[in-house]
């Protein structure tokens, strides 16, 4: 009891321990701070990821596989199971307007099913807004009002269409189109403000924007799309360019993915790369009759034989779940692999073997991006917790001058009956309570700062010009942040076991102290 | 060659009993001052009976602290060594120097009370949490929950009965030397301990003060309290019952 008693009586009455706890919530905040941001930046990135590749994937990557209609009546058919979308992934190379060509991933797609699957429809970017973003506050997002040109790019992005006046009968008539990642054209820079200006610039050698004159890509421009077909046999046929207008671009908020993807129409894609449904036709008979009477002279049907069924790469599957629980994403695949292996049965031979096809759920497709991140939180995290260590040893130092102050005491509590257990207790408990007092102090801190990071950050733009967060190099408009419970437990409990290390060299030290010299102590 | 103050003990008031409730036999102690050995303590003996007030006289340095210190269980004596009759500090049946760290704690808690010349009252609480500190010390957490108000009430009391009633939330820094050093009994008292052990007790204060603070004393102990007064102080040591003389670490006579 009198370890409670003098414990509080320490802690109100003292400068010093109050800089210990100090001490412990700085480190404290610090650590839960980065964690939260690390953590939001990870489930940020994984959220971003997904939202362009669905729950699960099955993969047949180059030839692909055919029958897949059946396939995704099968697959939506399961009570599990939201909805899937037929999809080609395929690497080519984008002719730019400003003569660049770059290398891209082209992922061709039907939109509509697209969408069901994925979030791709709430990734185009070029679409009519009603409230501008966060730091817009001069309202100059070109998006926002009612614009007639937002509503008809967003409207054609969703289909990968461009609609244009047919010239024979002026007839409006829908023309494949492709839909960039923002960054893919080279054109769109983002601002501190976070979004595109909407007129486009260069950034010219000496570092200076130099306006271009035209809209998101030229408002009838085109790019060129060239891709390298295979036959069956994966080998390869020839190079197929095709020309496509722009139909609107997206913005996943991964930069990776918008700067290196093309979503181009599914059928326009099957056209070029021959997976499109094909006829083999009976070439041994003539294909004109020809006779002396011309009157008799006639072309001659081909006769079909038999008929090469279109083809995709990928089939991607949505759970019905709106989880994003790793365990349920693994369930699904299971799911997936079972309908895989039905359907596979149902056309042996003609579609590949379900032990070969890949069946990937969302964080397989993620991986490397997921594991890098990770590991790049847990290094910094070490690194803060290291830096977090001198808490242990400045309570360690601030504990041994008290012990010191106050060894009379101690051998005061000893004559009075302490004994050395209840003496080394009264300072490990000093040292709890420091970590208590550290460790709520720094959570407060934390929460505050966690929760208001994006307006701290902003007020530093503004008052000193300290971005930090630039999204133009992040490519979030926001900082994220996630204060996980358990992450937040974790923290405390260190700096409260932080307290406790610092506390036991002294705490051990005034246990071991002689009663009789620590009276005579000046 | 030792003496037995004890067998020539005379009895003065009738609070007190002739039984010994304490019995040292053969104390020694010795100090390692550097390389040198210092031996404090050469084989004193003494008895303390029930009731009794007994001073130890003594220069500074004969020895007197380390005695009440040893008699208090606050040090330990040197162990037995070659032909030499090992020591002993018999209470009510039990040896002292034989007994574990845990009993010799519990024996400081309940059986005796130190009263310091420098008060060494803990700064940081109150006159009131300096006194019930002793009886925070006697039990556990629960325990003292338990009683707390039982504690209280008795610290209030005897707070009262030595004049400081109305000083109980002040601070040791707001006191007098002899106001502190009134706290400093009533927290050896407030366990009601059997022995009641100062050491200097008004070394520290002006004569009006001291005398005051050893009124006090002999109050106690004609309400039979036993006690032991170390002084160098002749007058001091002359209101106990009997005087024990410590030179060169052997008592004298008394």
């Amino acid at each position: 009891m009198y370890q409670l008693l003098l414990t509080k009586r320490y802690l109100t009455s003292k400068i010093m321990p109050l800089l210990a706890a100090l001490a412990v919530a700085l480190c404290t905040a610090m650590v839960i701070v980065v964690w939260s941001v690390m953590g939001g930046f990870l489930v940020m990135l994984i959220n971003s990821g997904r939202t362009l590749s669905g729950d699960v994937s099955i993969s047949w990557p180059i030839t692909g596989f055919a029958h897949y209609e059946e396939l995704i009546k099968r697959l939506e058919a399961n009570p599990e199971i939201a909805a899937a979308a037929p999809v080609i992934e395929t690497y080519g190379l984008i002719g730019l307007p400003d003569g660049r060509t770059e290398t891209v991933s082209i992922k061709g797609i039907d939109g509509p099913s697209f969408s069901r699957v994925t979030g791709f429809e709430d990734t185009l970017y070029w679409r009519p807004i009603n409230t501008p973003t966060e730091k817009d506050t001069t309202r100059a997002d070109l998006r926002l009002g009612k614009h007639d040109l937002w509503k008809q790019l967003f409207e054609g992005g969703k289909r990968l269409v461009r609609t244009e006046v047919s010239k024979s009968d002026r007839k409006p008539i829908d023309r494949p189109a492709v839909v960039p990642g923002i960054s893919v054209s080279g054109f769109n820079f983002r601002e501190p403000w976070g979004f595109y200006p909407g007129l486009p610039f260069i950034r010219t050698t000496e570092g200076a924007k130099k306006p271009v004159d035209m809209f998101m890509l030229p408002v009838d421009g085109t790019v060129t799309l060239n891709v390298l077909p295979m036959d069956s046999k994966g080998r390869a046929i020839e190079m197929v360019a095709r020309t496509f207008p722009v139909a609107n671009e997206f913005h996943s908020g991964l930069y990776e993915i918008d700067h290196k993807t093309v979503f181009v129409q599914l059928g326009a894609l099957q056209d070029m790369l021959k997976m499109n449904r094909a006829e083999t036709i009976d070439r041994s008979g003539p294909t004109v009759v020809i006779s002396d009477d011309p009157s008799k002279e006639e072309f001659v049907t081909p006769v079909v034989v038999s008929e090469a069924p279109a083809r995709v790469t990928n089939v991607l599957v949505r759970s019905k779940r709106e989880s994003y629980d790793t365990a349920d994403a693994d369930r699904l695949a299971v799911v997936v692999a079972d309908i895989y292996r039905e359907f596979a049965e149902a056309h042996a031979g003609k579609v590949p073997e379900p032990s070969s096809i890949r069946i990937l759920t969302w964080v397989d497709q993620n991986r490397t991006m997921i594991t890098a991140v990770k590991k790049e939180t847990a290094l910094v995290l070490f690194i803060f917790c290291f830096v977090s260590l001198t808490a242990v040893f400045l309570v360690l130092a601030i504990f041994w001058a008290m012990v010191s102050e106050k060894t009379r005491d101690i051998g005061v509590l000893r004559a009075v009956g302490a004994s050395r257990s209840g003496v080394a207790g009264l300072w490990l408990l000093y040292g709890l309570a420091i970590g208590l007092v550290g460790s709520g102090i720094g959570f407060t801190l934390a929460y505050l700062v966690v929760t208001n990071i994006n307006g701290i950050h902003e007020w530093l733009g503004q008052k000193l010009n300290l971005y930090i967060w630039d999204p133009r190099v992040y490519y979030f408009t926001r900082i994220p942040s996630q204060l996980d419970p358990t992450h937040v437990v974790i923290v405390l409990c260190g700096g409260l076991l932080a307290s406790c290390l610092g506390a036991l060299w002294p705490a051990a030290r005034a246990a071991r102290m002689n009663p009789v010299q620590a009276l005579r102590f000046e | 060659m030792t003496a037995v103050a004890s067998s020539k003990s005379s009895i003065r008031t009738g609070a007190r009993s002739t039984e010994a409730i304490l019995h040292a036999t053969n104390l020694r102690k010795t100090y390692q001052l550097g390389r040198t050995k210092v031996p404090v303590l050469r084989g004193v003996e003494l008895s303390i009976c029930g009731g009794e007030s007994v001073a130890i006289l003594g220069a500074s340095g004969s020895g007197k602290s380390t005695l009440l210190h040893l008699l208090g269980g606050l040090d330990t004596v040197d162990r037995a060594s070659g032909s030499e009759p090992a020591s002993s500090i018999m209470f009510r049946g039990q040896d002292l120097t034989r007994v574990s760290v845990r009993k010799l704690d519990d024996y400081r808690r309940r059986r005796v009370g130190f009263v310091f010349q420098f008060y060494h009252l803990l700064p940081e609480l109150t006159v009131l949490q300096n006194v019930t500190i002793a009886a925070m010390t006697a039990m556990g957490t629960f325990e003292y929950w338990r009683k707390r108000g039982q504690i209280r009430s008795d610290a209030r009391e005897l707070l009262d009965r030595i004049g400081l009633s109305h000083r109980i939330a002040h601070r040791p820094a707001e006191l007098s030397g002899g106001e502190r050093q009134r706290v400093a009994i009533a927290r050896a008292l407030i366990n009601k301990p059997d022995l009641l052990l100062a050491d200097e007790p008004t070394g520290n204060l002006d004569r009006v003060t001291g005398g005051s603070i050893l009124d006090l004393f002999t109050r106690l102990h004609k309400e039979g309290q036993s006690m032991v007064i170390v002084t160098h102080d002749e007058t001091t040591a002359a209101r106990s019952d009997r005087v024990v003389r410590l030179v060169d670490g052997r008592v004298q006579g008394g």
